[in-house]
């Protein structure tokens, strides 16, 4: 942080902007005080000079030269100075005010003006007003201003003092608020650099004041932990395709080699070939359903959503397992629900996913054992279960197993690509559904579940929710934990 | 001779596909863009047509194929694409396409496949309540079927398939297919799901000492052979 940087910051912009916009103002309302305070007292004193004309002026001339002697004596000082003037200028009668000849000249009768008299020391500033009687004579009666004078400059100086203050105050704050978001800035910038640099458990500091910066930062901490969930996930998938695809290319090689140094015969040749066919097959199958999750990712898929009926869906997935069900000996039970379960999605994908699911449960349940699969309408949710009497999955596993390749100790034996419940995870995320995974006692029970719209008709799973349905599959297995 | 011509820009993939049909006993010429694919069956009379979805230069695959529907040409068309999204599949087929294969795909989908299609231009099936081969008979009023005079129990779904490969006697059918045709979903078919309904079928179908009806071709599906 330099303070060099501080003119480029938008809080010290903004808070010099404002320092301004204030400044501005008070001193237009200084302005305006010093004025209308200014023109009250020029008021006053005109009033006054008004009345003291229109005492004076009824008077005959000998009883205007007594008054004027007295009041001589009452006002030597030359506060109210009262004057008789003849028509050349000449003082009659009254104070000893001398008008200077310049004023003289061109005075004005009969309305107020300002001349200064250039008096002995310091020149003296009054207001006056002139009245020419029937005679020819000028009564000129006049105020000193001093007094008011000082008063205006008070009142300018303590303007003066008051906006020097503020402008002090102004700058300095403007200089606090730019620092302190400076500061903060400053944090999120390294933050972000490290986060840039690679360091992807870096998060955005929050000062817990809940104001825009900290909303701002929590909203970019949230994203950057969905990038680094997403990265582990990608690291994984490419650490577990290099891994998975590693085995059956060793197989098929070691399989075409040894044909190359042993086969004698034609037919050998053959059983080596078709051999090499069944293993690239199952590795291009591998690879069409990784390519099928993404696609299903990316929400290409979406374009197949219609008004699915989820029950005709378990009934088919049902049926359709059912010879399977009968050679592992196991029992696949359906409770179907009388009404049908509407919901906007892809009927080929939701089938698909079932279809896995059972596949998975008949994989895992042992001779003799249950699975039961059914629909449900309850509780502002529409979704299916479907359970087993397996070994269930483990707590720490749940999150796991619907990760791509992921395939657990246990199941290492079992046939399998590892990428089943990727697929099922990567159709309930499209359709802004629920995944959850529980325990049966015994076995395991994996529950798929949609919100249904309050409003009217269903917009199905296509639609992003501010509350980001996409983000429920990640929240709620761990529910399931807890 | 079967005169199959093939629209694909790709040439690696052309080579391919004109291989097996080739192998399969297909006469086969090839177009690389939709311009000469349109010159060709002006000029020529095919029985059917391999026509790639996504092709260079102006006219796509659906260009080609709405021209050709325009011109009268009534030679069955399958559509290739690397489009698997259902609507498109949807659009091909409104579009005049006979049938949809999505790439990667395996050569004994695609000629088993083109012989349906071909079987079904040859021989355009009438509305009929009887199925019959060899000494298998279905009524398709009644839901029964009798082998040899003899009833045989199936469930809703093994009548079905049973009536689809009936349909298609003595060809081969893949596993894909039966999955679309039979179960009418578009989605992965699980092979070895789909193996259990025929064996359970073939179980039923067949008596004691004699020999399976329902052959299974290796690589690429099942063949029904009902002798007299």
């Amino acid at each position: 942080m330099r303070l060099s940087d501080l003119p480029r910051r938008t809080s010290f912009r903004l808070a010099l902007r404002f320092f301004l916009l204030f400044g501005t103002a008070s001193v237009a309302l200084c302005g305006f005080l010093y004025w209308e305070t200014r023109n009250y007292v020029i008021g006053r004193v005109d009033d006054w000079l008004v009345h003291e004309q229109s005492i004076f002026s009824p008077m005959d001339r000998d009883n205007l030269l007594q008054r004027l002697s007295a009041h001589l004596m009452s006002d030597p000082t030359l506060e109210r100075p009262v004057t008789l003037f003849n028509p050349s200028g000449r003082r009659l009668a009254g104070s000893q005010l001398s008008v200077p000849s310049s004023i003289w000249a061109s005075m004005p009768f009969d309305t107020a003006f300002r001349f200064v008299v250039p008096e002995s020391g310091h020149p003296m500033l009054f207001r006056g007003m002139a009245q020419r009687r029937p005679s020819g004579d000028i009564l000129f009666v006049a105020r000193d201003m001093e007094a008011a004078h000082e008063f205006s400059e008070v009142l300018i100086r303590a303007f003066i003092a008051g906006g020097i203050i503020t402008i002090l105050l102004g700058l300095a704050g403007a200089v606090a608020v730019g620092a302190d978001s400076m500061r903060r800035i400053d944090a999120v910038t390294g933050a972000v650099q490290r986060i840039v640099n690679g360091d992807l458990t870096e998060r955005l500091p929050v000062d817990g004041r809940m104001d825009d910066l900290d909303r701002l930062a929590e909203v970019i901490n949230g994203m950057i932990g969905e990038l680094e969930r997403l990265m582990h996930e990608v690291k994984g998938v490419c650490d577990n395709i290099a891994h998975d695809l590693r085995t059956p290319l060793t197989r098929l090689l070691a399989g075409l080699e040894r044909a190359r140094r042993r086969a004698a015969s034609a037919e050998e040749y053959g059983a080596a070939v078709d051999e090499a066919i069944l293993d690239t097959r199952d590795l291009l199958q591998t690879f069409a359903a990784l390519l099928r999750i993404s696609e299903v990712e990316n929400g290409a898929r979406r374009a197949g959503f219609t008004d699915a009926d989820l029950s005709a869906v378990l009934a088919d997935a049902v049926e359709l397992y059912d010879p399977m069900a009968e050679a592992k000996h196991v029992r696949l039970r359906f409770v179907p629900v009388d009404i049908p379960l509407l919901m906007r999605g892809d009927p080929n994908l939701l089938f698909e996913a079932v279809g896995n699911l059972i596949d998975n449960a008949l994989k895992f349940t042992p001779t003799g054992g249950t699975v039961t699969v059914g629909g449900f309408d309850r509780d502002g949710a529409i979704g299916f279960e479907i359970a087993d009497t397996g070994p269930g999955i483990p707590l720490r596993e749940r999150d796991a197993v619907l990760r791509r390749f992921y395939r657990s100790e246990a199941c290492r034996q079992t046939p399998g690509n590892g990428l089943g419940l990727a697929l099922v995870a990567a159709v309930v995320r499209l359709h802004g559904m629920v995944l959850a995974i529980e325990d049966a006692t015994p076995g395991c029970r994996v529950t798929i579940s949609q919100r249904k719209p309050e409003d009217g008709f269903r917009h199905g799973g296509a639609k992003r929710t501010p509350s980001g349905s996409d983000f429920e599959i990640k929240a709620e297995p761990i529910k399931g934990i807890a | 001779m079967t005169h199959v011509l093939v629209v694909e820009d790709d040439r690696q993939t052309a080579a391919e596909i004109t291989a097996a049909l080739n192998d399969h006993g297909f006469a086969v010429d090839h177009a690389a863009t939709g311009r000469e694919g349109l010159l060709k069956a002006a000029a020529e009379t095919y029985d059917a047509i391999v026509l790639d979805r996504m092709l260079p230069n102006g006219i796509d695959g659906l260009g080609v194929l709405s021209t050709l529907r325009a011109a009268g040409m009534d030679a069955p068309v399958l559509i290739l694409s690397a489009l698997s999204a259902v609507d498109e599949r949807v659009r091909g087929l409104r579009a005049g396409g006979d049938d949809y294969l999505t790439k990667p795909f395996d050569f004994l989908e695609l000629t088993a496949r083109l012989d349906v299609l071909l079987r079904r231009q040859s021989a355009p099936q009438p509305r009929e309540t009887m199925l019959r081969a060899g000494k298998l008979e279905m009524d398709l009023l009644t839901h029964t079927v009798r082998h040899a005079g003899r009833l045989i129990e199936l469930l809703p779904r093994e009548f079905l398939l049973l009536e689809f490969l009936m349909r298609h006697v003595d060809q081969v059918v893949t596993r894909t297919m039966l999955f679309e045709e039979v179960w009418n979903y578009r989605s992965v078919e699980p092979t070895n799901v789909i193996d259990m309904h025929i064996s359970k079928l073939r179980r039923k179908l067949d008596s004691e000492g004699s020999e399976t009806m329902i052959h299974t071709v290796r690589g690429a599906g099942y063949r029904l052979h009902a002798p007299e």
